[in-house]
């Protein structure tokens, strides 16, 4: 086949909406990227040598990987079965949550974490007594870590539901989860070995979509007054004009790192069907 | 004793009865099949003995044991899907195997009978293949040898053959029965398509709207139809209205007309109406056989069915289907030629309604 040929098979209005979706997601990395080098002419790369000498830096970036870490695994504990529930025994209420899960597009994140504030900063007591339970979520650090994780499973909400109920939808769930239970199968098994690898690239994106929602946020961090990356750049953004440029280069390619190794740990086993 | 004993089972959702007081023994090694219409109850009372369903009233005993309120993991049941149901995260030998990793049998065990069972659906060289690389046939073998590992105590089969093409469903359901009687399993077996269950069954049930209609053996449901539900769901029939005009004698009259049944009418009086059945293979020319009843007809039509030649032929005002076997030599009537055509008064059905 010649090139001419070729040329007439490919469908022109395809490659038209590509080129332009591409440009659109890749000009303003490379005018950030360009931007971040245009500090010293005479060492384009400093403004990311001063970046990665902060040690804030990579102690704030880490801090919001692993909250981003437990927000997936919490999300998918919480997310999973509720769906699969949802799917097999109460269709009936499944506009209900799906309502439930849009309501973080509707509620702004201030208004989460004032209400998060208003309703952790005070202490847990034995009901109509003054006797204490637990201090204040907000008043320790453990507390507000849960306080913060917790946040972002609400911010992080509509992706993972809709990721995890899409995954379900391309596998007959009910069919599988009967053909497990007449092999003996309990609901950990049917779960962790049938349900969990055959929804597994519906829960890749969903903790993808989640892990770019958490190192990047701002309000709750702030609000809540952690040390995240979202603050820190904005911090930073506020002070500085090139490190800022640099890191959101930087974090954008670490946080697609850390997605390809996930992809790369989770789909070394088996074929999954969702992977068909 | 029986094996498999479903006693007064009733299923209900809300105001709808779905099965209705449904009874049934089965015994060791049987291969039974529910046999109806979509929505008659019978996937429901399969479900039931899987345990995915709960009958609203009934018991469900299996090998002496009430299984009625077991949960479906807690039952020795292989069950058979229409969709195959294979996990598609795993290999045909881990399909094969996961019953038997779930009841944590030892990992030789597992080889063992996941060689055994391979061999037996003769699959050894896909093995190692995922779901979604054999074909339909071949996935629903594999469904059959996973529900088998387990030794299952009864194998249910929801509808096995339906999403598969005409040949492998003929080749499959022979496989299915010829493994059935090798291990000599209890099996029950649902179905819509009659020459599936006429085919397969040791007995069937027919059933509609929730009831049973008829048990019996193939060759019964058939032969001897006891309603004229089965008679027309099981086969062809040719049913029209007709008139009792001597019933100690078995005489009724179709538009003048008059035939003679074997069938019971004494209890009938003389101008009750009724409705007379027969199949259009117990017809046939007058000149090769004389029977009881010998008619006068026209040829209306004539359809070519491949190994058997329907002919339509009009006896006084009604249409009748007539069957008979294609042979290279056969000579057929022209189309609006008279002729007279003859069946036995057995053949003349007079059924429940």
């Amino acid at each position: 086949m010649n090139f001419a040929s070729r040329l007439r098979k490919v469908p022109f209005w395809s490659w038209v909406w590509f080129i332009l979706g591409a440009l659109y997601f890749v000009l303003p990395l490379f005018a950030t990227f360009e931007f971040s080098l245009t500090w010293d002419p005479a060492n384009p790369l400093k403004a990311y040598q001063r970046a990665f000498e902060d040690r804030d830096f990579w102690e704030t970036f880490l801090y919001s990987n692993i909250l981003a870490l437990a927000t997936i695994i919490f999300s998918i504990l919480l997310i999973v079965p509720t769906a699969y529930w949802i799917r097999l025994r109460l269709p009936e209420a499944r506009r209900i949550v799906e309502f439930i899960t849009l309501m973080p597009f509707v509620v702004p994140a201030i208004v989460l974490v004032f209400g998060l504030i208003r309703i952790y900063s005070s202490s847990f007591n034995v009901p109509f007594t003054d006797i204490q339970l637990m201090q204040p979520l907000t008043n320790f650090k453990a507390g507000t870590n849960i306080l913060i994780v917790a946040g972002y499973m609400v911010l992080a909400m509509p992706y993972m539901y809709r990721s995890v109920d899409t995954g379900m939808r391309t596998v007959d769930i009910r069919t599988l989860t009967e053909a497990a239970q007449s092999l003996g199968a309990s609901w950990y098994v049917i779960i962790s070995q049938i349900i969990l690898p055959n929804i597994r690239s519906a829960l890749l994106s969903g903790a993808l979509l989640t892990f770019a929602i958490v190192v990047g946020e701002v309000t709750l961090a702030s609000f809540l007054g952690v040390d995240a990356f979202g603050p820190y750049l904005f911090l930073l953004g506020q002070h500085r004009a090139y490190e800022p440029a640099a890191l959101s280069f930087v974090s954008f390619l670490l946080t697609w790192l850390a997605m390809g190794l996930l992809q790369l740990v989770s789909g070394g086993q088996g074929q999954a069907a969702g992977a068909h | 004793m029986s094996y498999l004993s479903l006693s007064n089972i009733t299923k209900q959702y809300g105001d709808a009865v779905v099965v209705d007081n449904f009874n049934l023994e089965i015994a060791k090694g049987e291969f039974i099949s529910f046999l109806g219409p979509s929505g008659c109850g019978k996937t429901t009372t399969l479900r039931m003995v899987a345990g995915f369903e709960t009958p609203t009233s009934g018991r469900i005993m299996l090998d002496g044991e009430d299984i009625t309120d077991k949960a479906p993991n807690q039952r020795t049941v292989g069950m058979i899907f229409q969709s195959y149901a294979l996990f598609p995260n795993m290999t045909v030998a881990q399909n094969i195997g996961f019953g038997l990793s779930v009841r944590k049998e030892s990992k030789e065990m597992i080889k063992q009978r996941v060689d055994e069972m391979i061999v037996l659906i003769n699959l050894e060289k896909h093995a190692h293949k995922y779901p979604y690389q054999l074909s339909g046939g071949q996935q629903q073998r594999v469904s059959l040898a996973r529900a088998l590992a387990i030794h299952p105590q009864v194998l249910l089969l929801d509808e096995p053959l339906s999403a598969l093409d005409a040949k492998i469903r003929v080749s499959l359901r022979s496989e299915i029965r010829a493994i059935q009687r090798k291990l000599g399993i209890t099996a029950i077996f649902v179905t819509h398509d009659q020459e599936e269950a006429l085919s397969i069954s040791d007995r069937i049930v027919v059933m509609n709207a929730g009831l049973m209609e008829q048990v019996g053996t193939p060759f019964e449901i058939y032969n001897f139809p006891q309603t004229q539900f089965v008679a027309n769901f099981v086969g062809s029939l040719n049913t029209v209205k007709a008139e009792v005009s001597d019933p100690a004698k078995g005489l009724v009259t179709v538009d003048g007309v008059q035939f003679i049944t074997a069938s019971d009418i004494k209890s009938r009086k003389k101008g009750d109406a009724i409705r007379i059945s027969v199949r259009p293979e117990r017809f046939s020319f007058a000149e090769i056989q004389k029977k009881d009843n010998v008619l006068d007809c026209t040829i209306e039509n004539i359809t070519f069915l491949g190994s058997v030649v329907r002919i339509q032929v009009k006896i006084g005002n009604s249409n009748f289907n007539m069957d008979t076997f294609n042979n290279p030599f056969l000579e057929l009537p022209k189309i609006g030629s008279k002729e007279r055509v003859t069946c036995s008064k057995e053949a003349v059905l007079v059924l429940d309604e």
